[in-house]
C-alpha cells in the first residue's frame, strides 16, 4: 500500500467514523454536562435517523445522514449540495421526496469526504439531467454526458481524488464521479428560478467548495464550517490552515446581516446547526487566534510536543475539542502546525 | 349551614384550588431601568465575583479591545440576556392574545439596545430541534410560578457576559425569573453554561420601574465601512501578554481590589470570599475605571 492509498484509507475511515460520532440524538457532544447545568432537552434526530428542516427560500437541510446535505427545490428540480453517507442513502432519497416531487437534477460536492459524497453514486442514479452540453460529445475530459442520471459538479481536484490513479480503486464508484467539474474561481448556474453560484474555497482540502443560492440568500459551506468541532484540515488532499482562514474571510463577505450581525444570509454548515453571519465570524475568529498562535509558538522554537502541551486551542476544547474519536484535538493541533510548517 | 350550601361551597373551593396557576399579574407595559452596578468594579478585565471556569478566564485574557472595531462586529448588539442587566435597557413588553378564547399567546418584548426583541411563548408549544438556528435573544418559553413569570431561554449565539471578553457559549441556558412589585419590574437571571462558567452565574440587581410616558428611541446599525482593523485581522492577545488593567497584579481599581480575585471562579461569588481577599496585597498603582 502507498502512501497515498494508506492515506485515502486512513481518512476514509477517521471520516466514517466522525459520521457516526456527530449523528447522535443530541448535538451537544463535546463534553459531559457538569453536575450543575440544568438545560431542556434539545433534540435533533435519532441515531440512524435524519430530520428535514427549512432554511429559508427553496432551501432546506437534511440532518443526520453524514455531513448535512442542503436541498434546493423548484419548478426545475432539486439541486442537492453533497449525499450524506452511501448507508443513509435509503433514508436521503425518501427525505427528498417530502420537499419535492420533481426530479434530481444536480449534485454539487462541497468536498471529497466520505460522509459528503458516500451516497453520490446511489442518489445520482435516481436523477436525471437536462443536457448542458452534447451529450455525444467525447473530446472533453469527462467524456460522453449520461443524461439518465444527475449531474455531479465539482471542483476538478475533487474529481480526481475521488476517481483515484489508474488502476487504483476509486472512492466511491464511478456512477458517482463528478461528471461536471470546474477548474476557476467560480462556477455558476441558474437554477429554479435564482443565481446558484459555486465558489472554490480551498480549505480542509484544496478542493473545497461553497454554494451561495443568491435568491433565497442561503450559502452551504461543507465542512469550511463544523459546528460540532475543530475544521478537519486533510493535508495529504491539500488542506491548510492558511486557505481556511482565507475562505473563511471570503465566506463572510458574502454572509450580509440582516439587522445587528444576526439573520439574513443563512448558513448551512459541514456540521451542526443552521448558522449566519454571527457564526461565520466566531469561527473565524477561533481558527484565526490558534493560527497565530502556533505561529508564536513555532517562531519560538517549540516542538510539536510543546505546542500541545501548550494548549493553544485551551478555551475552545470544551466546545469543540475531543480527546477521543477519529478526530481529535491533538490531530487538529498537528494539522495547523503541519500546514504552518509546510 | 344548610348541606346543600356547604357541598356547593366545597365544590367552588375545590374549582379554585384546582384551577392551573395563571398570571396573578401583568408585565406588558414600558419600563425604565433603575441605576445597578453594571460591570463589576469597572476595572477591564475585573472578573470578581463571576463563577468563571478556565476556559472562560483563557478566552478573555486572549481578548483585545481592538475587537470593537472589526467591521463584523461593530453591529453585534448586546444579547438580550446581558442588555437585562447592561446599559440602554429601556424594555417594552406586549401580549399577544389568542381572540377568540382570550388566552394569553406570548409577552412579546422589545429592549433599546441595538434594537433587540424577544417572544415568551406561554402557550406550551415545543423548543425547536437543536440544529435550528441560535438567536440573540434565544427561544424562550414562559410559565407562571404563583406571581413569578420563569422564562426558560435556549438558542442562543455566543455572547458576552461583559463587553471586554468575558464570554458565554452558545451552549448556554438562562432562566429568567421576572416579578412585578406594584409599579416595579425585577427580574432576576441565572445563566448556565457549561463552557465557560463553572458555576450557574446569578444577576439579581436588575429593577425597573413602570413609565407609560418612557421614550424608546429607534436603535439602528449600520455594518462599518471605515475601520482600523483591516479585513481579516483579528485582534487578540497572545497568552501572557494581555495589558487589560484587570488582569495587571501591579495595578487596582478605587476600591483597591487585589489581583486574585480579579481572576474570578466560583469562590468568588460567595460572601466568605471576603475574609479571604483581605489577606491578599493590594497592589497600590490605582487605574482609572474602564468604559
Amino acid at each position: 500500500m502507498n502512501r497515498q492509498t494508506r492515506s485515502a484509507a486512513m481518512w476514509t475511515c477517521v471520516l466514517a467514523g466522525m459520521a457516526l460520532f456527530t449523528s447522535a440524538e443530541l448535538v451537544h457532544t463535546q463534553t459531559a454536562q457538569p453536575a450543575w447545568m440544568w438545560s431542556p432537552p434539545l433534540t435533533g434526530p435519532a441515531p440512524g435517523e435524519i430530520q428535514v428542516l427549512p432554511v429559508q427560500g427553496h432551501v432546506h437541510v437534511i440532518v443526520g445522514a453524514g455531513a448535512n446535505i442542503t436541498v434546493q427545490a423548484g419548478p426545475e428540480g432539486i439541486l442537492m449540495v453533497d449525499t450524506g453517507l452511501g448507508s443513509m442513502s435509503d433514508k436521503v432519497l425518501a427525505a427528498l421526496k417530502t420537499i419535492s416531487t420533481r426530479p434530481l437534477r444536480y449534485i454539487v460536492n462541497t468536498t471529497e469526504f466520505e460522509d459528503h459524497v458516500g451516497g453520490n453514486a446511489p442518489i445520482a442514479d435516481t436523477g436525471e439531467i437536462v443536457p448542458f452540453r452534447e451529450p455525444n460529445y467525447t473530446a472533453g475530459p469527462q467524456g460522453a454526458l449520461d443524461i439518465t442520471k444527475a449531474s455531479v459538479i465539482s471542483y476538478y481536484t475533487l474529481f480526481h481524488r475521488l476517481a483515484g490513479p489508474t488502476g487504483k480503486t476509486p472512492k466511491i464508484p464511478e456512477l458517482g464521479w463528478p461528471d461536471n467539474t470546474f477548474s476557476i474561481p467560480q462556477k455558476r448556474l441558474y437554477f429554479n428560478d435564482e443565481p446558484v453560484v459555486i465558489t472554490h474555497t480551498p480549505s480542509n482540502t484544496d478542493g473545497n467548495s461553497i454554494v451561495l443560492f443568491r435568491r433565497s440568500d442561503v450559502v452551504s459551506v461543507g465542512d469550511l464550517i463544523d459546528l460540532t468541532g475543530y475544521p478537519m484540515i486533510d493535508l495529504a488532499a491539500g488542506g491548510s490552515v492558511n486557505d481556511m482562514i482565507e475562505s473563511l474571510n471570503a465566506l463572510i463577505d458574502v454572509t450580509v446581516p440582516a439587522k445587528n450581525a444576526a439573520g439574513g444570509t443563512m448558513v448551512v454548515p459541514g456540521h451542526g446547526r443552521i448558522a449566519d453571519h454571527a457564526e461565520v465570524v466566531y469561527y473565524r475568529d477561533m481558527i484565526t487566534i490558534i493560527r497565530d498562535r502556533v505561529e508564536d509558538m513555532i517562531k519560538k522554537g517549540m516542538t510539536l510536543d510543546q505546542i500541545r502541551a501548550a494548549r493553544p486551542t485551551r478555551e475552545w476544547d470544551r466546545r469543540y475539542g475531543r480527546d477521543t474519536g477519529p478526530w481529535t484535538t491533538a490531530m487538529f493541533v498537528e494539522a495547523v502546525y503541519q500546514s504552518l510548517r509546510q | 349551614m344548610h348541606r346543600q350550601s356547604v357541598v356547593a361551597w366545597i365544590a367552588v373551593a375545590g374549582c379554585l384550588c384546582g384551577a392551573p396557576a395563571v398570571a396573578q399579574v401583568d408585565i406588558a407595559g414600558l419600563w425604565r431601568p433603575l441605576p445597578r452596578n453594571q460591570d463589576g468594579s469597572g476595572l477591564t478585565g475585573d472578573m470578581a465575583g463571576v463563577p468563571v471556569s478556565p476556559e472562560g478566564r483563557w478566552r478573555t485574557q486572549s481578548w483585545s479591545p481592538d475587537n470593537f472595531d472589526v467591521a463584523e462586529w461593530v453591529c453585534r448588539p448586546h444579547a438580550w440576556d446581558y442588555s437585562l442587566e447592561g446599559p440602554l435597557s429601556p424594555i417594552r413588553f406586549w401580549p399577544e392574545i389568542d381572540q377568540p378564547t382570550q388566552k394569553l399567546i406570548a409577552y412579546h418584548g422589545h429592549i433599546n439596545m441595538m434594537e433587540q426583541e424577544t417572544s415568551i411563548w406561554m402557550d406550551g408549544r415545543a423548543r425547536p430541534p437543536a440544529n435550528t438556528p441560535h438567536t440573540w435573544s434565544g427561544f424562550s418559553t414562559g410559565e407562571w410560578e404563583g406571581d413569578t413569570l420563569v422564562v426558560t431561554t435556549t438558542h442562543l449565539k455566543e455572547a458576552y457576559i461583559r463587553r471586554w471578553g468575558l464570554m458565554r457559549s452558545d451552549r448556554s441556558v438562562v432562566r429568567t425569573r421576572w416579578r412585578r412589585i406594584g409599579s416595579f419590574l425585577q427580574a432576576t437571571s441565572i445563566l448556565y453554561d457549561p463552557v465557560y462558567l463553572a458555576e450557574p452565574y446569578i444577576r439579581t440587581t436588575m429593577m425597573w420601574v413602570f413609565d407609560s410616558a418612557m421614550p424608546m428611541n429607534p436603535y439602528p446599525c449600520e455594518e462599518a465601512t471605515e475601520t482600523a482593523v483591516p479585513r481579516g485581522s483579528v485582534p487578540h492577545f497572545l497568552p501572557g501578554r494581555n495589558p487589560l488593567p484587570g488582569l495587571n497584579p501591579q495595578v487596582t481599581d478605587a476600591f483597591g481590589t487585589p489581583y486574585e480575585p480579579r481572576l474570578g471562579g466560583p469562590e468568588t461569588m460567595y460572601p466568605e470570599y471576603i475574609a479571604k481577599m483581605k489577606a491578599f496585597p493590594r497592589p497600590k498603582q490605582v487605574e482609572a475605571a474602564g468604559p
